[in-house]
């Protein structure tokens, strides 16, 4: 199959134009540990228009290392992460919808998180930040909702972590969701996954300078973060597919006027990457690092660790058993981290309950990504407009 | 199922009036309705329009599922032949297979899971006794090509030709039990007409349960 190249996210025109995030404070927050956490503070934006009945809000839920900024321009003229799909007559159409995405609570882009000072001492928190949950993150949502003063969301929608969230508003929120969009999701971590994010965590532990423990390492970021990097590079893996890095890489090496192999690691035996697929890990690691907190990886990767509502309810079929809202599970057929029977797992519990849900696996070859890269986006464009078009 | 590359030679899919009709005169309005083979939907778009039911489609073809979300139909992307697993026991009033039983790897198997999640099922199917298809296999002692069977044996969807007498023995062999038989004759549909297995073009049966 052909694979055109593929970007962090998909080309777009940030055509709803220039938006602000705006920041939502609350007093705190009881989390699932029992920990209160407070106060807190919610990176949010909106696209969009309220209706006057309040019944065309559509909350988008960001993966692991998005944020709020998911449509329109920011002030440096940066573009949305979901630009593609959100925006005046696209996928999530702004001229019918009032959109909302916000940044996680543990993220590190305006939302309570790691960096954020510490109340009890006056630094930041740091690796101290307490452990939360995807139902912490979903709650903290919830509270901006009220803060919106919108009682029913017509959907909520999200990929990969985003899909666990808008898997889990259906379950524990039934009267405050219509509709739950659960794209490239499971709704149990697998063993797999929890082993990937580990060694990604301790990538970041193994980073010599941070293991001194100093939360205030500002100034040491940009000297190492090595751990971080190469967290994000096993990460990148994992969201390809073999497929895409055969035809994107392929064994290319980065300097193509060399005949035959380098046969050197570099000055210093310090390897910087001889084929492409390398440097390209590369470039996503150390970009990773200038705009991603480590704490906030730590945190927000053990939150996922944890979401299981399989163990936490007994079976899936009892978690689902109070759902209201209409279900679109989406997955990918060459997503390798969280594959298609894992959706499908979610879609029997619903059928077992007899819940109004559908199911769609669609053929693309970009892993588990494929909700964010160009290729993508056409087929989810006509399935977003139409499920949201059949949503009352 | 079969090639999906295949394109479909028959009247179009969307186009078979007289084979729908035939369906939603036999369902109960208001009902639960799953269509299996649903390809884009005009039939589950018809019966909700026409007859108020709550459909569901099961469709493998990526363009078609597209096509059924546009329209509003909900719809499942699975292969029919991975049998209806998550579908629970008597789930919907009727399971509808129009076109589609030629087409399936072990049509036995799906058939009872049909029976197993549906009240009622509704099975449609080009009949290979017309006697213009036996007529081509008798004197020419060619693999039958025509209107209902129009692909080269080499390249078919339709691995498993069936007549409408082996179908009734197959339903009875099932488990199943024939409550309505319908007839495509010319084009026009007759209520168990006469001589059908040699005269109908299609055949379409109402079934439950014995």
């Amino acid at each position: 199959m052909p694979t055109e190249p593929i970007r962090e996210y998909a080309d777009s025109d940030g055509r709803y134009g220039v938006v602000q995030t705006q920041y939502a404070r609350f007093d705190g927050i009881q989390l699932e540990s029992g920990f209160y956490l407070g106060p807190l503070t919610v990176a949010y934006e909106t696209y969009g228009t309220l209706s006057p009945n309040k019944d065309n809000a559509v909350l988008v839920v960001h993966a692991l290392s998005g944020d709020a900024h998911a449509a329109g321009k920011d002030k440096d003229g940066r573009i949305g992460w979901w630009d593609a799909m959100i925006g005046p007559g696209k996928g999530i159409d702004t001229d019918r919808y009032f959109v909302i995405c916000s940044n996680c609570l543990g993220g590190c882009k305006g939302s309570t998180g790691p960096r954020s000072i510490n109340p009890a001492t006056g630094k930041p928190y740091g690796r101290s930040f307490p452990l939360i949950t995807m139902s912490d993150m979903v709650n903290v949502q919830r509270m901006l909702m009220d803060h919106l003063g919108i009682d029913c969301l017509l959907t909520v929608v999200g990929g990969s972590m985003g899909g666990m969230q808008a898997l889990d508003w259906a379950v524990r929120y039934p009267s405050r969701v219509r509709s739950s969009v659960v794209i490239a999701a499971t709704a149990r971590l697998s063993p797999q996954g929890i082993a990937f994010n580990w060694v990604g965590r301790n990538a970041i532990y193994s980073d010599p300078i941070r293991a001194c423990g100093d939360p205030d390492k500002t100034a040491l970021r940009e000297k190492d973060g090595r751990g971080l990097a190469v967290a994000r590079m096993i990460g990148h893996i994992t969201y390809l597919s073999e497929d895409t890095m055969e035809v994107k890489f392929g064994r290319k090496r980065k300097l193509t006027d060399m005949e035959g192999f380098r046969y050197s690691l570099g000055e210093n035996g310090t390897e910087d990457g001889e084929f492409e697929v390398e440097s390209y890990l590369e470039h996503q690691g150390s970009a990773f690092v200038r705009r991603f907190d480590e704490d906030s990886y730590i945190i927000i990767t053990k939150a996922i660790d944890y979401f299981d509502l399989e163990g936490q309810y007994g079976s899936l079929t009892n978690a689902f058993k109070d759902i209201t809202a209409k279900i679109l599970v989406i997955s990918f057929s060459s997503d390798w981290l969280y594959p298609s029977s894992m959706s499908h797992a979610i879609v029997k519990a619903m059928q077992a309950n007899k819940k109004e849900v559908a199911f769609i696996e669609l053929d693309l070859p970009y892993g588990h990504d494929s909700f964010l890269v160009n290729a993508g986006i056409p087929s989810m464009t006509r399935i977003m407009k139409g499920f949201l078009n059949g949503v009352r | 199922m079969a090639s999906a590359d295949l394109p479909e030679i028959r009247t179009p899919f969307d186009e078979f009036e007289v084979g729908f009709n035939i369906i939603i005169d036999l369902i109960t309005p208001g009902t639960r309705v799953l269509d299996l083979g649903c390809g884009s939907g005009t039939l589950l778009q018809r019966l909700r329009d026409e007859k108020d039911v709550e459909g569901c489609g099961v469709e493998l073809e990526q363009e078609s599922v597209i096509q059924c979300v546009e329209r509003g139909i909900r719809v499942m992307k699975l292969d029919l032949d991975d049998g209806l697993g998550g579908f629970p026991d008597l789930s919907y009033e009727y399971v509808i297979l129009s076109r589609t039983l030629q087409q399936l790897m072990r049509p036995d198997l799906v058939l009872k899971e049909m029976m197993r999640v549906g009240s009622k099922c509704i099975i449609t199917f080009p009949n290979f006794g017309h006697w213009k298809v036996a007529l081509q296999y008798l004197i020419r002692g060619r693999v039958p090509q025509c209107s209902t069977h129009p692909h080269p044996w080499f390249n078919t969807p339709d691995i498993h030709p069936v007549t409408i007498s082996d179908f009734r023995d197959f339903i009875k062999e099932i488990g199943g039990k024939i409550e309505r038989e319908i007839h495509i004759v010319g084009n026009v549909p007759r209520e168990d007409a006469f001589w059908a297995n040699r005269r109908a073009e299609w055949g379409c049966c109402l079934i439950s349960a014995v």
